[in-house]
């Protein structure tokens, strides 16, 4: 080919990986919905977690802390910024200790006699008023009170003021100047829900640079420091320091692989070629997810490039056989048959995750395939067509030969693979540490101090557990309200006896529709109550009719519709209750949430009680439903338990796409070489380096999670390709030293990349690189002692 | 003039504050003691016909109720009890400073029969507080008169004026010819 027509299929190339990136970046949407990644629930407590519950409401809850002033500075500083907070869609309901009547939304003031639980213990008789009124007459001569002077005749009993009071959690920290306080009085401290669930990352970035946002612009003095915690906060924390690790490693990565390839090859031009088949492999993988999926999981993405870097090795097995008096596109024909099979055994093998019913893995594979296919192609017919034709060649390297000659006097023990099973065998039986790794949360474990944090905030705050939740489901919203109120005698005396410390559920901010009719029922109509009002004011100084607004109200109320879950849309209980009463095709959900559980038997005991009284009571047609009878279940929710049951079974689905792998990864070779005994030459070294890197992990009390089987089918793809190069070097020294220079510079950059990730301070970077890094050693070791011809054995290949 | 007024804590004074208001057909009557403490709090007790303690010490606010847990807050976020430490500052001095950081001042007539006038400076104190005018002879104040931008009014008598027999009817007009009268 003519210099010209190389330059032009190079950028057609690379206008073609442009345009198709163009088209991935426009079409691709990346989701965070773990659920993608997760198998699809089959017991009941998974469809719960997974299709009703998701996550504890607990953990939208940010928790702040301010501090570093005088407890007057923060407590202002409390009060400014939740009313920023207040004003920011982004937030729901905002938490300082300050109960006020502008909590209340307008839409929802004549509802107050409805929503306060003042009635279920108070009728408005002449005795109760009185003594309100007399209180207000006192507020009134207090040159502090003046600002409740306009809500006395339209709510003299201060209604709105226990509504808000009602709405605070149940259990409080002490108050000073108004706000809440941590117990040394050190600390003002807030809680605000988030409007984001806390596994939407980009949704809790949002909140977090929000408030950072409000806090600079209300802080007033510059030595308040502020702390926030939660579940949300941590997620953006965790993803801040996992990207920002992983960008440094890749950019050392970056370099050193440049370096290193500049110093195989002594050219530019084949460093930047080097990339292409690369970089085609993650468009078109990415292109082919888009097209068949349409949104791609964040893990996909990062665990289908590390699968693909294998592809690197394919230009480097090209450039490395290549020299003078062959053009590149002879060599390719040469290097392919044995390219080929890695290639072709690799995706077939990932075959096998494309049925393993987990979404997320089936566009792994197909990115892999896609991708690893692409790679195999284009350095096979693109990539020889644009390579300059004269290079080096390693084959006349003298110290390659030296090596070589060293190598090749290398005892081949045969007995080194029963060897090796037999220690390893031993170490993964002997071994106390347990296999599996089932906590998520261990793979972007949080910084110790930010626990402490956390645990003092959330105990200070009676903030709820993040973990446990009782679950009440219903057929109406109503019937869940109403179950949860019924619940309301025996949560209490699970306070009372200390098996928790505080509850929360929706009925408190909206009761069910029969308690509110019950409320309307202790309401006095507007003759009676104007009676009462004129008793009850006799001889205080009142004016006459100045509680016609109050009447009025009231008598509004007695005839108002009851309050559903639809009619708070737009209020600050929207999202209070949204996050309580769950919504899902023609079920609803009640949570409850508890702060400090200290006897988890006491609430699975509660939970059988109330299935025992619900399945013995009699259900008979002609009784009619009452809105107890229609309960259905209550159920203990353990989140920690469930989800790592569904990573456990999860697991198992990757562990049974693995073994099918496997299988077809051994057929197509056996197939492709046409010789047991050729197969089992190179099958040999990437199985016992899967096993070495399965006792390694074990024996250094390594307990595995996906990430490391995930890394383990990297390695073993790695350990494929060596082995394969190995099997088919011929007798021929300068091909021989190819050969050797080509599988060097492979696994030299890929331990350059993986050593490096093996050395981060993150387990999700350290479990890949860890294994990965012990698997290119191991392969390349085994590979030249197992699989490596005897001389006199070595003929022309088939 | 504030000069003038300014005693050495401690210091006492009885009061008698009458109360109108538009929710109001007769005018509420507290009375009690003003205190100006020697660490700088200054306190408004009442004792009848209910007891309650106001006190404001810094930039705390703390009040107390018979039968209710006190409550302590921020001056910050009550506004309407600048009117209080103004009236204080004129009737015991302490908090000069602030009186006039906060308000703007004005005083007619003559030493041995003056009017101060106070216009509060802040918005948020106005919409509470349309302004202050305190009455007195000589080095001794007898009235401050607090007025809200909606008309109404608390007229309180301090020292020998607290001691006077009130009005009857219970008039402004009637109250301000008490201020005005000699003692």
């Amino acid at each position: 080919m003519t210099r010209a027509a190389r330059g032009g299929l190079l950028i057609a190339w690379i206008a073609a990986i442009t345009l198709l990136g163009y088209y991935v970046q426009q079409a691709l949407t990346i989701s965070g919905d773990l659920r993608l990644f997760l198998p699809s629930p089959q017991t009941p407590t998974e469809k719960l977690l997974l299709e009703e519950v998701g996550e504890s409401p607990a953990s939208r809850l940010l928790l702040i802390s301010l501090d570093g002033a005088t407890p007057e500075v923060l407590a202002e500083g409390s009060q400014q910024l939740a009313a920023a907070l207040r004003g920011d869609p982004l937030f729901g309901l905002v938490s300082n200790g300050a109960a006020s009547v502008d909590d209340i939304p307008d839409a929802l003031l004549p509802y107050r006699y409805l929503l306060a639980p003042t009635l279920d213990h108070q009728t408005f008789d002449a005795a109760y008023l009185r003594g309100e009124l007399s209180e207000r007459l006192q507020d009134l001569s207090s040159p502090a009170g003046a600002a409740l002077e306009s809500l006395v005749p339209r709510d003299p009993t201060l209604e709105v003021l226990k509504l808000a009071e009602a709405w605070q959690p149940a259990k409080q920290p002490q108050r000073q100047y108004d706000v809440w306080f941590d117990s040394k009085g050190q600390s003002a401290i807030l809680v605000a829900a988030t409007k984001a669930a806390a596994f939407d990352p980009d949704g809790q970035e949002k909140a977090s640079d929000a408030l950072q946002k409000h806090f600079r612009e209300t802080r007033g003095d510059p030595h308040v420091r502020m702390t926030v915690s939660g579940a949300g906060a941590f997620s953006v924390l965790m993803k801040g320091r996992t990207q920002a690790e992983a960008t440094l490693i890749g950019t050392i990565d970056s370099i050193g692989l440049i370096v290193l390839l500049f110093i195989a090859y002594r050219s530019v031009l084949t460093v930047v070629l080097g990339a292409l088949p690369l970089a085609s492999a993650g468009i078109a993988g990415l292109a082919a997810v888009s097209a068949v999926f349409g949104s791609v999981h964040g893990i996909t993405l990062a665990f289908g490039f590390t699968l693909i870097g294998v592809a690197q090795d394919y230009p480097i097995h090209l450039f490395s056989h290549q020299h003078p008096g062959k053009t590149a596109l002879q060599t390719a024909r040469v290097v392919w048959p044995t390219l080929a099979i890695g290639v072709v055994s690799t995706c077939i093998a990932y075959l096998a995750f494309l049925r393993s019913g987990v979404t997320g893995l089936a566009q792994l594979a197909c990115f892999t395939i896609v991708g690893l296919a692409v790679a195999g192609v284009t350095t096979r017919y693109v990539l020889p067509r644009v390579m300059p034709e004269k290079t080096r060649d390693p084959g006349e390297s003298a110290w390659l030969g030296r090596l070589w000659s060293s190598i090749a006097r290398l005892p081949r023990p045969r007995w080194l693979g029963a060897a090796v099973v037999l220690v390893c065998v031993g170490i993964l039986t002997l071994g106390s540490t347990p296999m599996w790794q089932n906590d998520l949360g261990q793979l972007t474990p949080i910084p110790q101090p930010l626990l402490d944090t956390d645990a003092r905030l959330r105990q200070e705050l009676g903030a709820a557990d993040v973990r446990r939740l009782l679950v009440v489901e219903g057929m109406t919203a109503d019937d869940v309200l109403a179950s949860l109120e019924s619940l309301q005698p025996q949560l209490d005396a699970l306070v009372q006896r200390r098996a928790i410390e505080s509850y929360d559920y929706a009925a408190r901010y909206l009761p069910s529709t029969a308690r509110q009719a019950q409320r309307q029922q202790a309401l006095p109509d507007a003759a009676m109550l104007r009676a009462t009002i004129s008793q009850a004011t006799a001889g205080l100084p009142f004016k006459a009719n100045l509680f016609e607004p109050f009447i009025s109200d009231v008598a509004k109320a007695k005839t108002l519709p009851p309050l559903t879950p639809q009619a708070l849309a737009g209020t600050p209980l929207e999202l209070q209750v949204g996050a309580l009463l769950l919504h899902h095709g023609d079920r609803w959900t009640g949570l409850v949430t508890m702060g400090g559980v200290h006897d988890v038997a006491a609430l699975d005991r509660l939970a059988n009680e109330h299935t025992k009284a619900m399945s013995s009571r009699p259900t008979t047609a002609s009784n009619g439903p009452s809105p107890t009878d229609a309960a259905a279940t209550l159920t203990v929710l353990d989140l920690k338990q469930a989800s790592e049951a569904l990573v456990a079974r999860q697991r198992t689905h990757i562990l049974w796409s693995l073994a099918i792998a496997a299988v077809l990864l051994v057929t197509t070779i056996w197939v492709a070489l046409r010789s047991p005994k050729r197969m089992l030459r190179v099958i040999a070294p990437m199985a016992l380096t899967t096993l070495i890197i399965l006792a390694t992990l074990h024996g250094a009390g390594v307990s595995l999670n996906l990430f490391h089987l995930i890394a383990l089918v990297l390695a073993a793809g790695l350990g494929v390709d060596y082995a394969l190069f190995f099997e088919a070097v011929e007798d021929d020294p300068a091909e021989q030293r190819r050969t050797l220079h080509a599988v060097l510079v492979c696994s030299l950059s890929t331990l350059l990349v993986f050593a490096a990730l093996a050395v981060s301070t993150l387990p999700v970077l350290r479990a890949i690189g860890v294994t990965v890094t012990l698997g290119i050693v191991s392969n390349f070791v085994l590979a030249l002692l197992l699989t490596r011809r005897a001389p006199e054995a070595s003929h022309a290949r088939p | 003039m504030l000069a003038k007024l300014a005693r050495p804590a401690p210091a006492t004074t009885p009061f008698v504050e009458v109360r109108y208001s538009k929710l109001l057909d007769q005018p509420i009557v507290v009375k009690g003691q003003l205190e100006y403490h020697e660490d700088g709090a200054l306190v408004r007790a009442v004792n009848e016909p209910f007891r309650e303690r106001t006190e404001i010490k810094g930039e705390t606010v703390s009040i107390e109720r018979v039968g209710k847990s006190p409550r302590r807050f921020s001056l910050k976020r009550a506004p309407q009890l600048r009117s209080m430490l103004a009236g204080f500052g004129a009737v015991l001095g302490g908090t000069r400073a602030r009186l006039e950081q906060d308000f703007n001042l004005a005083l007619k007539g003559d030493p041995a029969h003056w009017q101060l006038a106070m216009t509060p400076k802040l918005p948020s104190v106005g919409k509470y507080v349309r302004d202050i005018s305190i009455q007195g002879r000589e080095n001794e104040p007898q009235c401050v008169i607090v007025t809200q931008p909606d008309d109404e009014a608390s007229v309180m008598l301090v020292g020998k004026a607290a001691s006077a027999s009130l009005p009857q009817p219970l008039t402004r007009q009637g109250l301000d010819r008490v201020c005005a009268a000699e003692s």
